[in-house]
């Protein structure tokens, strides 16, 4: 399927309208962009301690090819899966665009940062805590890719030795006073990062966020606030086991406590979402993820011991 | 010439960050060093939490290829709890591994590799009239012409080298990539279907899958996978045979020692008879699987442990990593650690995993008629034997084989599929329980072993993941690890742009957040 470029530009915009963007980015700014008269910006993406399901989440966003957000609506200096950039040719750019490009690009970070053990993640003989220093202090504003980037996630789980840190902590650790914009879930949806490149080369600024540093637009409810089976919760109609049809919270449903938009943008181009799918949600873009008991059978003794102050109880505690 | 030293670090276009270092006399490698440049320790982590988190967290070892952590987790936890999936179970299960593994080989050969041996801008001689050609063109032309520190970026800058030379081929190969993507999306869709989402799909649980397959799914689910039938039988194939033509000489490089490990993989709906077999092939001779032959070595990884080249699976977790004023110290040293990656051998010999030990095993094994066949007829076509799959190519052109095998296995699967039926087995999390799970992921054998406690949360947990086969360090021994012997031996035309190495390292398909994890 070899798309022309109105066909791509009207699928372009149906992503602008899908991420809730088409309030404020028209179909002339989008044509705007692709011919020039509005600044494409500038992305440099860098992976932290990261498993790069955030990038390749990023590759497959549906509808609309990558190649057309890399060539018509951005431009991507370097992403470490996409650039043909290797070895010393990589340091370059990075190098150069700290200089050239200062105070003109977005950094993209995917995964935390080890700070106890900064040898757990190197680039070209240097830490990770060296280049996301770098190359953060001469960007624009930073963007959290994913929950590890955002909130630690599986990098900062309990037990792990790297003594790891989100992008923001890293920042303030270093005295660096940049905007970050997290945008948890694991992986990152690439529709919320979407949102926030058309919203930066529309207004050069970034969009609204909440304590937590998230845009409003995505985290402002809960999953369980606008879950199918909602109405379920508040007849008590519980699921006892996986496939029966009822609210999933005794089995073990993060949805109450996890702030996200998948029930209204749910993955994989709306395909699916993990609910729909049968399991409880996991809480993957929550602060506490991972947590230590997740799906587990109805009558699990301990998870009610274990969580026994928290919504688990009663479902209405 | 005299000796020089060449390094490509970082490697991009592969998971995560990896270094290598050569050591060059008179144009040729006669020393390599593979670094795994990233450490998280997932493994000493999961120690306390539930026994079925692993399968959630292990899938974060990699955002690439999860849905064999997922499997490999949800395998090891059924042994423990001595539990089987039912038929639907299997088969959604199989489903999602399918489409995954479809998606991640071309996801390799075109976003990672193709574009080192394909010329990107060929697209300037492009000349008729296929609109999203022409737009690219137009972009790459504006691109050059603007004054921007990196035109055509991600595209440009690349190493200076001789890539394809045919235009067609070029154009053709270039299509195929931006098809690709599309294609990809279509199986990630696929996947989510049943997986929930991808990357990171939460349905794979110990019991089966917990989504239950209506008539809708599993029609939406057939008719994307039909979709992507031609382009995975027919473009990926044809434009691996293109880079053939173009590189014939990357049907000898690139060889590694020839020691071939996999894992049973892709069964069918009772968990059985599986497409491609696990077992060893170690000179040329194949025997089956045993996994008390692996052990694994870190006289050069960065622990701060006494060496020792027996550790066996489920005993890493007492490793301890070295600290940073350590690391800096053996980075002085002349022969000092130098990489997160362990060593693991079979027998003592070093295995290279993935898709041309999938194919080689299951092909000298006799076990598999249909592969077999294909194999037999695509080496004739190209002129080759099955010993060139210990090349470049050959690692390339076993990825198209095998999924062209796990379309038509999973077009033949999706009509197993009995609609609406619960397709998970519920249970207990096991008690003071072990087990293990098998299964190939994209990059190759993958292992999971679990240990549960008196409550059901883990009390210890090891992975052997395919990338810490191939990207080994040395051995107490000494001997190089599978992809350094691969480098030995490498002429290398252009010290600067030294691309033959990348290809060779990019041609095994390194996942480096797997590898260490």
């Amino acid at each position: 399927m070899i798309l022309s470029r109105r066909d791509a530009l009207k699928k372009m915009f149906k992503v602008v309208v899908a991420v809730g963007a088409a309030n404020f980015f028209t179909f002339e700014d989008l044509l705007a962009l692709e011919n020039g008269k509005l600044t494409k910006p500038n992305i440099v993406w860098l992976h932290g301690s990261s498993c790069s399901g955030c990038s390749t989440s990023f590759l497959n966003i549906e509808d609309v090819s990558v190649v057309d957000i890399l060539t018509k609506f951005t431009n991507m200096v370097y992403h470490p899966d996409i650039s043909l950039a290797t070895g010393h040719q990589v340091v370059d750019i990075l190098d150069t665009c700290s200089k050239e490009l200062k105070n003109d690009y977005l950094l993209v970070v995917e995964g935390s940062i080890p700070v106890k053990l900064p040898h757990a993640c190197i680039m070209s003989d240097k830490p990770m805590i060296h280049w996301i220093e770098q190359m953060g202090k001469n960007a624009t504003a930073c963007l959290a890719a994913g929950t590890c980037a955002a909130f630690g996630g599986i990098t900062a789980m309990e037990g792990m030795m790297t003594g790891t840190m989100a992008l923001d902590k890293f920042l303030g650790y270093k005295n660096i006073n940049k905007p970050v914009i997290n945008l948890p879930n694991c992986p990152m949806k690439p529709e919320h990062l979407i949102y926030v490149i058309f919203h930066y080369a529309k207004f050069k600024t970034i969009p609204k966020l909440d304590r937590e540093g998230r845009p409003v637009r995505f985290f402002s409810q809960t999953v369980h606030e606008r879950c199918l089976y909602y109405s379920d919760f508040q007849e008590e109609n519980f699921a006892k086991k996986i496939g029966e049809v009822g609210c999933m919270l005794k089995l073990g449903c993060q949805g109450p406590v996890t702030k996200n938009d998948c029930m209204v943008i749910g993955h994989n181009n709306n395909t699916n979402t993990c609910i729909k799918a049968g399991h409880p949600c996991i809480g993957c873009a929550s602060k506490h993820f991972p947590r230590q008991i997740m799906m587990h059978t109805y009558n699990d003794k301990r998870a009610i011991i274990k969580f026994k102050n928290s919504y688990i109880t009663g479902g209405k505690a | 010439m005299g000796t020089q030293k060449i390094t490509i670090d970082p490697l991009s276009r592969i998971e995560g960050h990896l270094k290598f270092e050569t050591k060059v006399e008179n144009g040729v490698v006669i020393e390599a060093k593979c670094s795994a440049d990233m450490f998280r320790g997932i493994e000493k982590a999961l120690i306390g939490y539930d026994a079925r988190v692993a399968q959630q967290v292990t899938q974060r070892v990699c955002g690439v290829c999860p849905y064999a952590h997922a499997e490999a987790a949800s395998l090891a936890l059924e042994m423990a709890m001595g539990i089987k999936p039912n038929h639907n179970g299997q088969l959604l299960r199989n489903l999602i591994v399918g489409a995954y593994q479809l998606q991640d080989h071309l996801l390799h050969f075109y976003i990672l590799s193709a574009l080192d041996f394909i010329d990107i801008t060929a697209i300037l001689q492009y000349q008729d009239d296929d609109d999203t050609i022409i737009a690219l063109k137009n972009w790459v032309q504006s691109e050059l012409k603007s004054n921007k520190i990196f035109p055509a970026a991600p595209f440009l800058p690349r190493y200076k080298a001789l890539y394809a030379k045919d235009n067609n081929r070029n154009i053709s190969a270039i299509k195929n990539y931006l098809e690709a993507i599309h294609v990809m999306a279509d199986l990630t869709k696929a996947v989510a279907i049943f997986g929930g989402k991808a990357p990171h799909s939460v349905t794979i649980e110990a019991g089966g899958v917990t989504t239950i397959p209506t008539i809708e799914k599993l029609a939406k689910y057939r008719s994307l996978v039909k979709k992507t039938k031609n382009f995975i039988t027919v473009n990926y194939l044809t434009d691996i045979v293109a880079v053939a033509k173009e590189f014939p000489e990357y049907f000898k490089m690139g060889q590694g020692y020839g020691h071939y490990l996999s894992y049973p993989y892709f069964p069918d709906e009772n968990g059985e008879n599986h497409m491609f077999v696990g077992g060893a092939t170690i000179d040329g001779k194949y025997e089956e699987l045993n996994l008390s032959h692996i052990f694994e070595d870190h006289q050069y990884s960065y622990y701060k442990d006494k060496p020792d080249s027996n550790i066996k699976p489920m005993s890493s977790t007492q490793l301890t990593p070295i600290d940073y004023e350590e690391f800096k110290e053996e980075h002085k040293k002349e022969n000092g650690k130098y990489s997160w990656a362990r060593a693991p051998r079979y027998k003592g010999e070093i295995m290279e995993v993935g898709p041309v030990a999938r194919i080689v095993n299951t092909y000298k094994s006799g076990k598999n008629k249909k592969l077999i066949d294909l194999v037999d007829s695509v080496n004739a076509k190209l002129g080759i034997t099955i010993e060139n799959y210990n090349s470049v190519l050959g690692r390339h052109l076993c990825r198209a084989l095998i999924s062209s095998l796990i379309i038509d296995k999973l077009l033949e699967d999706i009509e197993k599929v009995i609609p609406d039926e619960v397709a998970f087995v519920e249970k207990d999390v096991p008690k003071n329980a072990s087990g293990y799970g098998l299964t190939e992921a994209t990059r190759g054998a993958l292992a999971h072993w679990i240990q549960t406690d008196e409550n059901g949360l883990i009390k210890n947990y090891d992975m052997i993941v395919p990338t810490t086969w191939n990207i080994s360090p040395k051995d107490s021994k000494g001997t190089p690890g599978a992809v350094e012997k691969m480098l030995i031996g490498t002429k290398i035309k252009d010290p600067d742009n030294p691309i033959e190495l990348a290809r060779i390292v990019r041609s095994t398909d390194p996942c480096l957040a797997c590898s260490v994890h």
